[in-house]
């Protein structure tokens, strides 16, 4: 079922209707000339070879293959946060007529140039767009874009790995040795939505528009859309579970002492999904018990500037 | 088409580039009447001289059209020629031809091209996030009928970054990709600077390793590979033969010109590798009767690594798919075998929107001259500038030797 949308979306023309009427039917065409046979994207009223204005829409022969891609690592517009990373592309859809579009599920580190591909028509709002994916890929071939962010992150939850070293919390020297500059791998994601942010405001008292109201944020937030607060996104890490490669064992109680460090380096904007990653800073030895300080960072899903910087420290009694 | 050669650039000016937060705020009809006067001076000319006028219509903050009658009249300039010049990136070097064809057809004897680029004063009910909100779509037109707004935007497909980072992927996948040596042309460009005081990035050498190290932006662009926006703004003067005798400094006579308008988004154009620089570079040097080695310094817009990688093959510097090879075989410092972007191109000096690609006809211009101190080139009489607008849209190139 079609939601409304924040990203931009096209406003056919008397031109182009049925370039966008034969995609809500799952019809990829484009106009061939009826003077010289030239076959081009996108519609226009005259052929862009020889000026003729007896064009027809017709359908695209294929083979659809990939032109060329770029992974965007930032958002070409705040309202992609949620396709984050980004993976842009130039799509064949017969040789010698291409067209701009997106891939969705695939695999940008082994993409070859001139893959085979597959289209995926995207329900936005009312209108039905062009992306692609490749052959091996098990995105379903029509996706409505609103369902799709939410199904997307509850099929991320993470297999919990049996493979966990134990650690007895007064096993110092084993817990110190997991002292690492490195982060563990991200955890599963958590779509931010404006019920969530709602929610949070109303929880907090904290209803600024800039949180709140997604028309005023629109137009006059420097972020174009409303942001989630600093201090949800802190807390939604309660829902992510962090990929330890340890689990400390053998305490009764482990109480949160508080930050060592709290910062919110960059905005999360409402849509987005976030993760998170950590590691272990520090470990020490206390006559109550063992304390051990993890810096946890939370990013908007292929974004590679953490939104929550947190150091938090765990008391183990 | 052969030119008299009797149109040469006598004088030039340029503001400081400057972050936009820190840089003074003018109006841009106070920057044209500043840059003019400056330029005039170093020109060595007499203001009711001048009779012809290009500047940007695009852009420009007091108005966005009759441009160049209104830009005239707060001169005080009765105009033979008036011309807005709409190119973007290649809108100096645009404007330089047309002022040399113009002078030689006898339209006028010299011609003014201004772009001023520093911000406005912002008035009283104007919004503070202006500037902010025209740049949201980069240089994608959001307006309804634009095919990129109904057939590019939908998809995330806006600015310039992605656009160049798919140029480079498909060359990737093509010709292979040595990232090194992409990286190498920031870092030598990034050297000349070092002997540039008005350079952005003058006492900030960078390494082979910084760049690659530097954030990805769109793969496979590093953050070091990418202009940075700034303010600033450029003016120079062409003028004829006759005018020549008054020059204070070595007029730079325009021999050869070329121009290439192929496609908005590359996506539609042939050949994503055959930049529309080929074929305007070929006209230029066949109009100068010169070759790629011919020059004594070549300025090649710089928006990118990419862009100068593409340039340097489809401009005939280095064969196709040997760009690469030639940038790690060469050294493009002031000092070295092929001197290249001396002022520390685009990417080290600073790149005042579509004023930035005339910073590099004025380094040109300079080395001509002899007027560029400790990275002056021992022998300069000929320089090849080019200049991009958009993603690979639109392209020219101008050959300049010494008179």
């Amino acid at each position: 079922m079609a939601q409304t949308s924040t990203k931009p979306l096209p406003q056919p023309t008397e031109i182009s209707a049925p370039f966008w009427q034969g995609l809500a039917q799952q019809r990829i065409l484009i106009q061939a000339c009826q003077a010289c046979g030239h076959r081009f994207f996108f519609s226009r009223r005259h052929c862009p070879s020889c000026w003729s204005d007896a064009v027809e829409h017709t359908e695209a022969k294929g083979p659809f293959r990939l032109h060329t891609f770029t992974v965007s690592r930032v958002p070409t517009l705040p309202e992609f946060f949620d396709e984050m990373p980004q993976c842009l592309a130039v799509v064949e859809l017969e040789p010698g007529v291409r067209m701009n579009s997106a891939l969705r599920g695939v695999h940008p580190d082994s993409l070859p140039m001139d893959a085979a591909l597959r289209p995926i028509y995207v329900n936005r709002a009312n209108q039905t767009l062009l992306y692609f994916t490749t052959l091996d890929s098990e995105v379903p071939t029509m996706i409505d874009e609103g369902q799709d962010l939410k199904e997307h992150s509850e099929q991320d939850t993470l297999t919990q790995d049996p493979g966990r070293q134990a650690i007895h919390f007064k096993d110092v020297t084993a817990l110190r040795a997991l002292v690492d500059d490195g982060y563990t791998a991200f955890s599963n994601s958590v779509l931010v939505d404006q019920a969530l942010v709602n929610t949070f405001a109303e929880l907090t008292g904290d209803d600024y528009w800039i949180h709140t109201d997604p028309e005023r944020a629109r137009s006059e937030s420097p972020f174009g859309g409303t942001i989630a607060h600093g201090a949800l996104v802190q807390v939604l890490i309660s829902r992510m579970r962090i990929p330890f490669r340890h689990e400390v064992v053998g305490f009764q109680s482990m109480v949160n002492y508080g930050s060592n460090k709290l910062r919110f380096p960059s905005p999360v904007p409402v849509g987005s999904q976030v993760q998170a990653r950590a590691r272990i800073v520090s470990v020490e030895e206390l006559p109550k018990g063992t304390q051990v300080s993890i810096e946890m960072q939370t990013f908007v899903r292929g974004f590679d500037r953490p939104s929550v910087i947190n150091e938090i420290v765990v008391l183990y009694m | 088409m052969s030119l008299k050669n009797s149109a040469a650039i006598v004088g030039c000016a340029q503001y400081k580039p400057e972050r936009y937060a820190t840089a003074p705020r003018m109006f841009h009809l106070e920057q044209v009447a500043d840059l003019a006067r400056q330029a005039l001076q170093d020109s060595g000319l007499a203001a009711h001289q001048i009779d012809g006028l290009a500047i940007n219509g695009p852009h420009f903050h007091e108005a966005s059209a009759f441009v160049p009658a209104m830009a005239a009249e707060y001169l005080g300039l009765n105009l033979h020629f008036g011309e807005v010049v709409d190119l973007g990136g290649t809108s100096g070097v645009g404007m330089v031809w047309r002022a040399a064809a113009a002078i030689e057809l006898g339209v006028c004897q010299a011609v003014l091209c201004v772009i001023p680029q520093r911000m406005a004063p912002l008035g009283p009910a104007e919004d503070p996030n202006w500037m902010m909100k025209a740049m949201r779509y980069g240089g994608h037109s959001a307006v309804f009928g634009a095919p990129e707004a109904e057939f590019d935007l939908p998809y995330g497909h806006l600015g310039q970054n992605t656009g160049y980072a798919m140029i480079a992927q498909r060359y990737k996948g093509i010709y292979g990709y040595d990232t090194r040596a992409l990286a190498k042309i920031a870092v030598d460009q990034r050297a000349n600077a070092q002997a540039n005081p008005d350079a952005l990035f003058f006492g900030q050498p960078i390494s082979i390793e910084d760049v690659l190290n530097s954030r990805m932006v769109a793969d496979p662009l590093h953050m070091l590979e990418i202009v940075m926006p700034v303010a600033g703004g450029a003016a120079l003067i062409v003028a004829s033969k006759e005018l020549w005798s008054k020059a204070r400094q070595r007029p730079a006579v325009i021999t050869g010109f070329g121009e290439q308008l192929q496609t908005k988004s590359p996506s539609y154009a042939p050949d994503l590798l055959q930049t529309p620089v080929g074929p305007a570079s070929s006209r230029a040097f066949q109009m100068a009767g010169l070759k790629p080695s011919d020059m004594d310094v070549a300025q090649i817009y710089d928006c990118y690594t990419i862009t100068v990688l593409l340039t340097l093959e489809d401009a005939g510097f280095a064969p196709k798919g040997e760009g690469m090879r030639f940038v790690q075989e060469h050294s493009l410092r002031y000092d070295g075998d092929f001197p290249l972007n001396t002022h520390g191109g685009q990417l080290s000096f600073g790149q005042a929107g579509s004023s930035g690609g005339m910073s590099q006809i004025i380094e040109a211009v300079h080395q001509i001259q002899g007027r560029c101190d400790t990275r002056q080139i021992a022998q300069c009489h000929t320089a090849f500038v080019s200049g991009t607008g958009g993603v690979m849209s639109e392209q020219g190139a101008l050959i300049l030797q010494g008179a």
